[in-house]
């Protein structure tokens, strides 16, 4: 029955996806105006606070908060730093742990309301007939840092410098300003409000500017490249300090015939190489999202596999590949099925 | 080529990222300034609060205002800083004897607490569990009952789902809001909030209902079959030059305060009951809606070149990847295997 409804891996991810998407952005209005204080607030994907209808709320934005308001303000003063001024972010960390040490990076690829958005875009543009275009080895190693700086920047220098009163009081939550789910959650629930930018002050503006800028263009590029945002979100990075504190593991075992193949590599929708030719601790890398693609399009039994506590989720295995293969692509285009543009162009080619 | 534009616009966020700093910079000897005194101002972030507190009359209880002449409470933070480790409650156009605070948290020993005055008012330290908490002022003297009540949010987390405590009865004649403003939100011009009027937790139907703000709008509702009345929160703000602390530097936040009051005879008495809050601002209000989809359409028009087709160079690749021919070398696994 499950296989009838759920024939693959990404169908069933497909699945979780948009129900979390409705979650995160539509739960407040599904379960309650006062949910989003219940649930957690410290949330391990990009769920918006400026979403009014959200169910629950990023970590992001309660970190940027409490080093803003709390420690800042605490270094400020020059007070004794106490566990009093410091149990608020713990207890935060605390919270988002606990949702972390099941689903570990999982929240990524499987609750990110963003993350959904631009799947879905990309998707889009397979049906479309739009190239994919790809990162090479060389270059998304040098796209990799800026997630870090995201996180070090936005997320916990600027709050915290704004908290310390060496940077503007407007600087207190950055990142949010830049924030495309921000504006993407809010736009899914009908509310254009986050689309306009703030005109009160320069910094305002500025951020407000910024975020927009990155909105439309990871909207866009979602149409040809898989995950555009996802690379550079600090969210990933937080979640990567983590990452292996969670028994929820991708295990990849060496095999002969991996540097041949190269299926897995093209599967991944944040273009990480190491899972194609590296094995061990280094496959699982630290901008894997769990999404199990690879383990999906690795056509030898067992070589990769998502465990809990050892126990194993879902493996790879050579039917299971050739059933996938026939339904899609390793990069996502869909066979069997009508696509307008590119039928169109290879006609006018061919 | 394309590869390159990618990983260029990409890596143009690092400078970007950086640019704030060049504002901050600017801005941060003024915000290093001490803060004097209190203020009602509001922090980023936390700047879409519902404020309680607004512009606090100075006085005691009982102190008139000029803009109402229905009860209403004011709050307002105090404590060094933006702790929010306390806040102070003074009745307006009503004497009371205490202060009823009632926390989220039902179930709690302390759910229901008796405030007393003191100099300034009323104080209500920050409890254990945050979140949501019902102020109410009672008065009742030569056969008239006159409530008044407000809420007040502690940004601080730990408290319990606050629909039983707001569900809960405190008075005979209530005005509850449905819901109130969460986390991140207030009230705002022209949204429509929903207050359920009831007695004795029995909603009346047909209940007229005023609303009076400090910008001067006064208006009638009447409650619809369930006891709802659905207020259109007015856009009556009053251009006011946004205060500036001694240093120059502005952290307020404009709002205004509105007051709802109903009246009811039962019994031989008669029952007035007040629901005060503030509001901000129209959600559009300092923002730029023409700006935000000019930015949003630059970033677009920046990612065009990503969705050209690629030339002969790679026409191979190509083909592979967009019919779908990419499984050459899954072909080629196959074969192997």
């Amino acid at each position: 029955m499950l296989k009838t409804i759920f024939p693959t891996l990404t169908r069933f991810r497909f699945t979780v996806q948009i129900i979390m998407l409705f979650v995160t952005v539509y739960g407040g209005a599904l379960l309650g105006g006062y949910t989003v204080d219940r649930i957690s607030q410290a949330l391990p994907s990009l769920s918006c606070a400026f979403d009014k209808q959200t169910g629950d709320h990023c970590i992001l934005i309660v970190t940027q908060h409490q080093f803003h308001h709390r420690i800042g303000e605490a270094f400020a003063k020059a007070q004794e730093i106490t566990l009093k001024v410091f149990i608020p972010t713990l207890i935060s960390v605390g919270v988002f742990f606990m949702f972390f040490f099941f689903l570990n990076k999982a929240f990524c690829g499987w609750v990110c309301p963003m993350g959904t958005v631009q799947e879905v875009v990309y998707r889009i543009g397979r049906r479309l007939g739009r190239p994919l275009n790809r990162l090479g080895p060389g270059n998304v190693g040098k796209v990799r840092p800026v997630k870090w700086l995201m996180l070090l920047v936005l997320v916990l220098g600027l709050p915290l410098m704004a908290g310390m009163g060496i940077a503007s009081n407007e600087l207190g939550d950055p990142y949010c300003q830049v924030c495309p789910s921000r504006l993407a959650t809010t736009l899914l629930t009908a509310d254009a409000e986050q689309i306009a930018l703030r005109t009160s002050t320069g910094v305002n503006f500025f951020l407000g500017a910024l975020g927009n800028t990155l909105f439309g263009f990871v909207i866009i590029a979602a149409l040809a490249v898989r995950l555009p945002f996802c690379r550079i979100c600090p969210l990933l990075s937080w979640n990567a300090l983590f990452q292996r504190l969670s028994p929820m593991q991708l295990v990849k075992r060496q095999h002969d015939k991996c540097a041949k193949c190269g299926v897995c590599e093209k599967a991944c929708p944040m273009d990480i190489h190491e899972i194609g030719t590296e094995h061990g601790k280094k496959a699982f890398h630290e901008d894997c999202t769990l999404c199990g693609r690879c383990v999906e399009y690795c056509p030898d039994d067992d070589v990769i596999q998502l465990k809990f506590f050892g126990i194993t989720l879902f493996k790879s295995s050579r039917e299971y590949y050739k059933k996938r293969v026939k339904l899609e692509c390793p990069e996502g285009l869909p066979k069997n099925k009508v696509i307008w543009l590119a039928q169109a162009q290879q006609n006018q080619h061919g | 080529m394309r590869k390159k534009i990618l990983l260029s616009v990409m890596l143009l966020a690092v400078p970007m990222m950086f640019s704030p700093l060049l504002f901050a910079a600017e801005s941060a000897p003024e915000a290093a300034q001490p803060q004097q005194g209190t203020t009602a101002s509001e922090h980023a972030g936390h700047g879409e609060r519902a404020e309680m507190g607004g512009r606090m009359e100075r006085g005691g209880n009982g102190k008139p205002v000029t803009w109402t002449s229905f009860p209403a409470l004011k709050t307002k933070m105090s404590g060094e800083n933006r702790e929010r480790r306390e806040v102070t409650i003074v009745p307006q156009n009503i004497v009371a004897d205490n202060i009823d605070a009632y926390s989220n948290d039902v179930k709690a020993a302390g759910m229901r607490r008796q405030l007393q005055f003191t100099l300034a008012g009323a104080k209500l330290d920050k409890p254990e569990a945050g979140g949501f908490h019902w102020l109410a002022a009672r008065e009742e003297r030569d056969g008239k009952v006159r409530v008044a009540s407000t809420v007040y949010f502690f940004s601080e987390r730990g408290g319990q789902n606050p629909t039983s405590m707001f569900m809960q009865q405190k008075h005979e004649l209530e005005i509850i809001p449905q819901p109130f403003p969460r986390e991140h939100s207030r009230y705002r011009a022209n949204e429509d909030w929903k207050f359920l009027v009831r007695f004795n937790s029995k909603p009346l139907a047909g209940q007229k209902v005023n609303l009076e703000t400090q910008s001067g709008t006064k208006t009638e509702l009447l409650s619809d079959a369930q006891g709802v009345i659905t207020v259109h929160v007015p856009d009556d703000f009053k251009v006011e030059a946004e205060k500036k602390n001694a240093a120059g530097h502005s952290h307020e936040r404009r709002s205004s305060d509105f007051v709802l009051a109903t009246e009811y005879e039962e019994g031989g008495k008669n029952y007035l009951t007040a629901f005060n809050a503030s509001y901000g601002p129209d959600a559009f209000d300092q923002r730029s809606m023409a700006m935000g989809l000019g930015f949003t359409l630059l970033g677009m028009m920046g990612a065009v070149p990503l969705l050209r087709q690629r030339k002969a160079a790679n026409k191979a690749d190509d083909a592979g990847i967009t019919t779908g021919a990419s499984v050459a070398p899954e072909a080629a696994r196959n074969e192997e295997a």
